[in-house]
């Protein structure tokens, strides 16, 4: 008998529209959806479908038109600014295709900029950061160095660590892999389903379909609604048959 | 092409170039009302002077000492081209409510109505009908005075109180304002004839003589001095072109000077603004420039569109600021008048304003070419890809995992520490605004709360009241007025005119010179012993401390030797302090000295001098108000320092607003996606703003605290250059470190205020559109 899923995020009758001046652009409208604890969601769509701007709506970073979200049981919608800053510090991680890891600090600098504002205290937060680069293959002297000094791949994996540093009920990925070459890329996503399997609540946005094989759930976004929703639960990582029911749903999607 | 640059360059960063043009229209009003001031005032002084046919230098000697051949001698001195002379009265009169207080002043009185062809007088104002008692004032008594025409104006001598009516207002150009502490007054005919004939013994010939042209005043002086001396002539009064004009037009000086001080300092921070914003702005458009090289566009075509809205926003700031301060040039000419005693129109100035465009234009061009020209360097490919020397980080300063403290508070530190140019400069900008805030304060604390630094240096001895006693009663009010438990001191003290190298000069006599409440000795000591002399600033030169020196009154002469060295700015330093034996050592009469009063704290003057005049009225000749005359001073000069301290105040706030804005808008541009990812990762809005002003603040406040610490050391420096321009040496102004800093904690909070709402704009922008908006 299956278990009943926890839901984490529930959003209701989405719409979201960009006005420019007179013009106005629809990027989704009535859409719902329920994202659930444990799952490892990867949003997928054509261009300027709209997944990066559901994604962000999902986290609090930007707002909906209209709508409402309910995250953990809390309506963020109803959040001012400054609410929401607190609400994605103490439940969310972001990871970036551009990785945006702040220039003038190391790579441990950066996430203890972020762990600073978890609720442990500096030496946790340290240890637990050290505990994280070892996890995401970063040595020490690396994790001293700036940004700019090492590889994408490397930067990818320190903004995984500071996405995860105050353990946020959900990591939002925004095309994580796009920037980077394969073998990078692998081992960017070695460290996604890592963290997944150790219960993280993941959401990414991807248009490759080797990075939505990590995921357990897919969700296809098309025409300004949740066109497919694809389960991958029954499927071992690595699978053929995963790949082969991944292929099946897209084709059904029209990608 | 490179227009349509140029106007994006505009248009893009529209703000920071309205507050470097506010900037540039401040610095343009005060150079061009200093550069009026220097081209016109001078120029409507002397055209003044000789379209009143003035002297160039006017004596005055007793009528009973003239002789018949006198004029044909002086005219007969090489040095001299014309000579006038006339009879007048010279007295020590006292002027009734003169600004609401009693004015003791030389003055000689004139016949208006005799013709002259030198010293002519230009009448102002004049009353339809002219009475019995009328007569006619200078434009500075009239004015500093508060005495319009038709008014009463009471001149007490002696005994005796003359009430005029002011018949009209006239301006000449003999005499200096209150500080030669020689003036003027002009009676028609009859009524002067009748004023004569009770003052005979007060009467004098003044002579007046126009030099040859390239003839040296000192010279002339020097000739007419040994001419009166070899014909045993006493000189009473001397009056040269030069120290007339020196003192007309002091405060007219020292407001250039300032004026220029000021416009410097602003000029100063506003091309250290604009170089800031250059080198930030070839930062942010790196991407731009490479793409208009790689197009073909050459290095000094993109310097051009950096650089060339920079000199036109310069161009227009500053003719409009030259317009705006032909607006302000009424008032301050107004202003000058008052101090100057003459009435003169400032016009619009074409060399002013040439000068104006061209000192902002070549400096502003000077530094945005320096600050622009590293884009001739830049290569296209490493510009797109926005690869810059200046954007190399260097050090990872304060790494949150080795160094202790709060990581939020390390944060701050780490943005004050990787933006040191920018901290550099408001380092700069706030330090050099400070020495502005810190001159300002501490002139207020002196004209304000101590009243007295001020007041003390530009003035002589300032006792309560003084007392004019009767000769045979002078022992029995100095007894009593000693048994009064509400007078402190009392001290005798008079003034008189002597003569030193043939030229006339006021004597201060006091019985101990120990006990006086204004030390005006600035070098050495004051005369003790009968035979001891200070000589005033302006024979510093001449003589030194221990020598001897011949002093003349009329035919007696006595020889002192030099002790100290005295200021009196009202006298130009032409002064000298006797020991009242000493000074009577040079009066073959008995000197009837006045009484200096000087009460205990909190007594009331008024009910003093009431209580004074009831018990002694008949024992005294006058007494004065000496604390009343002291507040009207006070009061006029409160006024002009607060609005000095205001206008200060004012600007520095201004520029510290506009060097903020630019400062700030440059920072969240430039840290737009930086703040973008703090946004994303939990970061609030106040955190953020706090950051943000973290990075700056502290050493933006830091250099005014410094700068105001350091203002025990520079402004007294500033005090001394400032008042030894005007003549005193030595100056009473203090310096309050509790000033310095209550200002300084002002400006700090002004600034954190601006820097508040400045950083606002954080709020508005949400993390996801700072991440989207590269």
């Amino acid at each position: 008998m299956a278990v009943e899923k926890e839901i984490l995020i529930s959003a209701k009758n989405l719409k979201k529209e960009f006005r420019m001046g007179d013009t106005s652009q629809m990027i989704f409208e009535n859409l719902s959806l329920d994202i659930y604890k444990g799952d490892f969601t990867v949003i997928m769509g054509a261009s300027g479908a709209g997944k990066s701007t559901l994604m962000y709506s999902l986290s609090g970073m930007d707002r909906p038109t209209e709508g409402s979200i309910i995250f953990s049981d809390k309506e963020i919608t109803k959040y001012n600014d400054d609410k929401l800053a607190i609400f994605r510090r103490e439940s969310c991680g972001f990871v970036f295709q551009q990785i945006y890891l702040l220039e003038k600090m190391s790579l441990m600098d950066n996430v203890l900029t972020a762990g600073a504002l978890g609720k442990n205290n500096k030496k946790e937060v340290i240890q637990r950061a050290k505990e994280l680069f070892e996890l995401v293959n970063i040595p020490a002297v690396t994790q001293k160095k700036f940004s700019t000094q090492v590889s994408g791949g490397e930067a990818q994996r320190a903004g995984i660590v500071r996405a995860i540093i105050n353990n946020p009920e959900v990591v939002f990925a925004d095309e994580p892999t796009g920037a980077l070459n394969s073998n990078n890329s692998e081992a960017v996503l070695n460290v996604f389903t890592k963290i997944h399997n150790e219960g993280q609540s993941i959401i990414m946005v991807t248009h490759d379909k080797k990075t939505a094989l990590r995921g357990n759930r897919i969700l296809y976004i098309k025409d300004g609604q949740i066109f497919g929703d694809c389960s991958l639960e029954n499927y071992k990582e690595a699978n053929k048959e995963r790949e082969q029911k991944l292929d099946e749903f897209l084709a059904e999607m029209g990608w | 092409m490179i227009q349509s640059q140029l106007f994006y360059n505009l248009k893009k960063d529209k703000g920071s170039y309205i507050s470097f043009g506010i900037v540039i229209l401040i610095t343009a009003i005060m150079l061009n009302l200093a550069l009026v001031l220097v081209f016109q005032v001078d120029r409507a002084y002397d055209n003044k002077f000789e379209a009143l046919d003035t002297a160039t230098i006017n004596v005055c000697i007793p009528q009973i000492q003239d002789t018949d051949t006198l004029k044909d001698d002086i005219k007969a001195l090489e040095s001299v081209s014309e000579v006038e002379c006339r009879e007048a009265v010279f007295l020590e009169a006292v002027v009734k409510d003169f600004r609401g207080t009693d004015f003791s002043m030389n003055t000689v009185f004139y016949n208006k109505d005799e013709s002259r062809d030198m010293n002519k007088l230009d009448i102002k104002e004049e009353s339809a009908e002219s009475t019995k008692e009328s007569i006619y004032l200078p434009l500075y008594v009239a004015s500093f005075g508060e005495f319009g025409l038709d008014d009463e104006i009471i001149y007490e001598i002696g005994d005796k109180k003359h009430t005029f009516l002011v018949s009209g207002v006239l301006e000449e150009m003999q005499y200096g304002n209150y500080g030669k502490g020689l003036m003027g007054a002009y009676l028609p005919k009859s009524v002067y004839e009748e004023f004569a004939s009770e003052y005979e013994e007060h009467m004098v010939t003044e002579y007046s003589i126009i030099a040859n042209d390239n003839t040296e005043i000192n010279a002339l002086n020097n000739e007419i001095s040994s001419l009166l001396e070899e014909k045993s002539i006493t000189m009473l009064t001397s009056c040269d072109k030069a120290s007339t004009k020196d003192t007309r037009t002091m405060v007219c000086n020292l407001l250039i000077l300032v004026l220029l001080a000021f416009a410097l300092v602003i000029l100063l921070v506003s091309v250290f603004l604009c170089k800031f914003r250059i080198s930030n702005s070839i930062e942010e458009d790196m991407v731009n420039m490479g793409v208009l090289k790689a197009l073909g566009y050459t290095g000094n075509m993109i310097i051009g569109s950096v650089v060339l809205p920079y000199l036109m926003v310069t161009l227009v700031a500053s003719l409009f600021g030259v317009i705006a301060s032909y607006g302000i040039l009424p008032s301050l000419s107004e202003l000058l008048t008052l101090q100057a005693g003459f009435s003169f129109r400032l016009l619009f100035d074409i060399k002013g304003f040439i000068c104006v465009e061209t000192i902002l234009v070549f400096i502003v061009t000077v530094f945005t070419y320096t600050a622009a020209k590293r884009i001739r360097k830049l290569q296209p490919i490493n510009a797109i890809r926005g690869n810059s020397e200046g954007k190399a980080i260097k050090k990872n300063y304060f790494p949150l995992e080795e160094t202790h403290g709060n990581t939020k508070l390390l944060l701050v530190l780490k943005q004050m520490f990787s933006n040191g140019k920018q901290n550099a400069l408001l380092f700069g900008v706030s330090f050099v605004l400070t020495i502005l805030i810190a001159f300002a304060s501490t002139l207020f604390y002196n004209v304000i709360v101590e009243p007295n630094n001020f007041i003390s240096t530009l003035s002589e001895e300032m006792p309560e009241i003084v007392i004019y006693p009767k000769e045979q009663h002078e022992a029995t009010i100095v007894s009593d007025l000693q048994s009064n438990s509400d007078i402190k001191t009392v001290l005798k003290y008079t003034m008189g005119t002597v003569n030193i190298d043939d030229v006339p000069v006021t004597v201060f006599a006091c019985e101990d010179f120990s006990k006086v409440s204004n030390d005006l000795c600035y070098l050495g000591e004051n005369p003790d012993e009968k035979n001891e002399i200070a000589l005033g600033s302006s024979f510093e030169g001449k003589y030194k401390l221990g020598e001897q020196i011949e002093i003349q009154n009329g035919d007696i002469s006595c020889s002192y030797e030099i002790t100290g060295f005295v200021q009196s700015v009202n006298y130009q330093g032409n002064v000298c302090e006797l020991s009242m034996e000493g000074y009577a050592a040079l009066n073959s009469e008995s000197i009837v000295p006045s009484l200096y009063v000087y009460l205990q704290d909190g007594t009331d003057v008024e009910s003093l001098i009431a209580d004074i005049e009831e018990q002694h009225g008949d024992m005294i000749s006058n007494q004065v108000n000496y604390q009343k005359m002291t507040e009207t001073t006070q009061e006029m000069y409160a006024g002009i320092t607060s609005i000095i301290v205001i206008v200060i105040f004012v600007l520095t706030i201004l520029i510290a607003l506009f060097v903020l804005y630019i400062v700030i808008k440059t920072l969240l541009v430039q840290r737009k996606q930086e703040l973008g990812i703090y946004k994303a990762i939990g970061y609030s809005n106040w955190q953020l703003m706090v950051q943000v002003m973290g990075s700056f603040l502290p050493s933006s406040a830091l250099a005014v605290l410094l700068s105001s610490g350091l203002g025990l050391v520079y402004v007294p420096q500033m005090n001394q250059f400032i008042f030894q321009t005007i003549g005193a040496m030595k100056n009473n102004m203090e310096v309050s470190f509790t000033f310095l800093m209550i200002f300084a904690l002002i400006q700090i909070v002004v600034n954190f205020i601006i820097s508040i709402s400045l950083t606002k704009p954080i709020k508005k922008i949400s993390a996801y559109a700072l991440i989207k908006e590269d």
